[in-house]
């Protein structure tokens, strides 16, 4: 990892919630070409440090850098973040192709409805193009806030529960999907209780406990296989 | 920044035009308070304007505020507002766009509710259309600058709607008070130096409500 730059990095982030102390001094490194999976239970905090490495919520101490400099300082810096949150973040009153155009048109993006109908073709979505997303199934909406999220092609792309309510085809996208990202040395970090759906990804798993990474040292490189936390060659 | 602020504008256009859940309501609103000024309102012609004025801005406000409270609530629905926030965009931008979605609600209100208080209460607001529509310009900016802000406040809060409108009340008091009597002024005919004064004041809300409003919004918003 030490030749590649590092693109995402969270240093002592502490994050505190009222007299609930969500996160505590974690720190975590993710390189260019990288794949992170955090696991833990609910409530372990696998949202809030995305949230915070997404510069979405403040944390209480410590830092996020991307590519060296501070998270979300300056607003063209988040063109570098595609995020998928736990929520669709999808309009329900507009199209799926509205929304993703939408999103192609925030990000800045030339030729927007041509970006977005090569995501829209990408996700399965083509069918659905024109139909409003309150209409639309849960994985469907899923696949339009995956489109939503990656139309800048972003560097660093960061998903909590990005397999919630994908069927088995969507899902089997979404892991090539991810290698592909990390063939072009996008660096991905996903968030999921269940890592039995990262199965055929290669990278490496921080298992949250209470806010802190489990166990802090040595963080092993494995791939994410059939038994999660299974170690295998990188 | 400007083609982004515009396409959030489309965005809220087109979501209200296909669903119609807030302007309706507002609009409805507006003419029946309007319609109870008009038929019970038993004063000599000289009176009304005293009264129609301070009414006309009560009833936009409060119908107002719904259409407020909506701009920055639904982005909460389905996440959306987190989606905002990834996007390479200031917090000001978000706010300048939902305060100009804001105030194209209130125009559209105000379009309906001056010629409907002129008619129902017989009182003469369009007598001089160039100076109530600076009057209402102004008004609308500032209530809008105000509720704007504020409702990204509580946008996530339980019933946060009826929250909004104690927490904006006071804080516009200013404007409804400034907004009422140059319309009361204007219906009468008396577009001079006092006129000026409550415009001017207008004015000067609208400014520093705009200016805090965008400067704010950031630390409004985020967690």
């Amino acid at each position: 990892m030490s030749d590649r730059t590092i693109a995402v990095q969270a240093s002592r982030l502490t994050k505190v919630f009222g007299s609930r102390v969500v996160l505590r001094e974690v720190d975590l490194e993710a390189a260019e070409g990288e794949i992170v999976v955090l696991t833990g239970a609910n409530g372990a905090g696998k949202t809030t440090l995305l949230r915070c490495l997404a510069s979405l919520t403040r944390p209480t101490s410590g830092d996020v850098r991307w590519f060296g400099r501070p998270a979300g300082a300056e607003p063209a810096a988040r063109r570098l973040v595609g995020m998928v949150p736990h929520q669709s973040c999808i309009y329900p009153h507009l199209t799926v192709r509205e929304n993703v155009v939408f999103a192609a048109r925030m990000q800045g993006l030339r030729e927007a409805g041509r970006r977005a109908d090569e995501w829209i073709a990408a996700a399965g979505l083509r069918p659905y193009a024109h139909r409003l997303a309150t209409h639309l199934s849960r994985g469907m909406r899923q696949r339009v806030a995956l489109a939503r999220a990656l139309v800048h092609d972003p560097p660093i792309v960061l998903m909590d529960e990005p397999f919630a309510g994908l069927d088995a085809e969507a899902a089997a996208w979404l892991v090539d999907l991810l290698a592909e990202f990390r063939g072009r040395s996008r660096v991905v970090c996903l968030a999921t209780h269940d890592p039995d759906m990262t199965q055929g990804l290669t990278g490496r798993v921080f298992h949250l406990q209470s806010g802190r990474i489990e166990p802090p040292e040595p963080r092993r490189v494995v791939a994410t296989g059939h038994n999660p936390g299974e170690s295998l060659a990188a | 920044m400007a083609a982004q602020l515009w396409w959030i504008v489309h965005k809220d256009l087109v979501s209200e035009c296909r669903t119609w859940r807030v302007w309706p309501a507002m609009l409805l609103f507006g003419l029946v308070v309007a319609f109870v000024f008009g038929v019970q309102a038993d004063l000599p012609p000289d009176q009304r304007p005293q009264i129609a004025g301070g009414l006309l801005w009560l009833a936009i406000f409060f119908a107002g505020m719904q259409a407020v409270d909506h701009s920055c609530g639904a982005e909460r629905e389905e996440g959306c507002w987190d989606g905002l926030m990834l996007y390479p965009i200031g917090a000001a931008a978000i706010y300048l766009a939902k305060l100009a979605v804001n105030a194209i609600a209130l125009a559209a209100l105000e379009c309906l509710l001056i010629p409907a208080f002129a008619a129902l209460a017989d009182v003469p607001l369009m007598s001089h259309p160039g100076a109530m529509l600076l009057v209402a310009l102004l008004g609308n900016v500032g209530i809008c600058a105000v509720g704007t802000l504020l409702s990204g406040l509580v946008a996530g809060v339980r019933h946060g709607g009826s929250l909004l409108v104690l927490i904006v009340l006071p804080l516009v008091i200013p404007v409804v008070l400034a907004a009422a009597e140059a319309t009361r002024l204007a219906a009468e005919g008396q577009l001079g130096p006092e006129w000026w004064r409550w415009v001017h004041l207008l004015a000067a809300f609208a400014a520093i409500f705009v200016t805090a409003g965008a400067t704010l919004f950031d630390f409004v918003i985020r967690d």
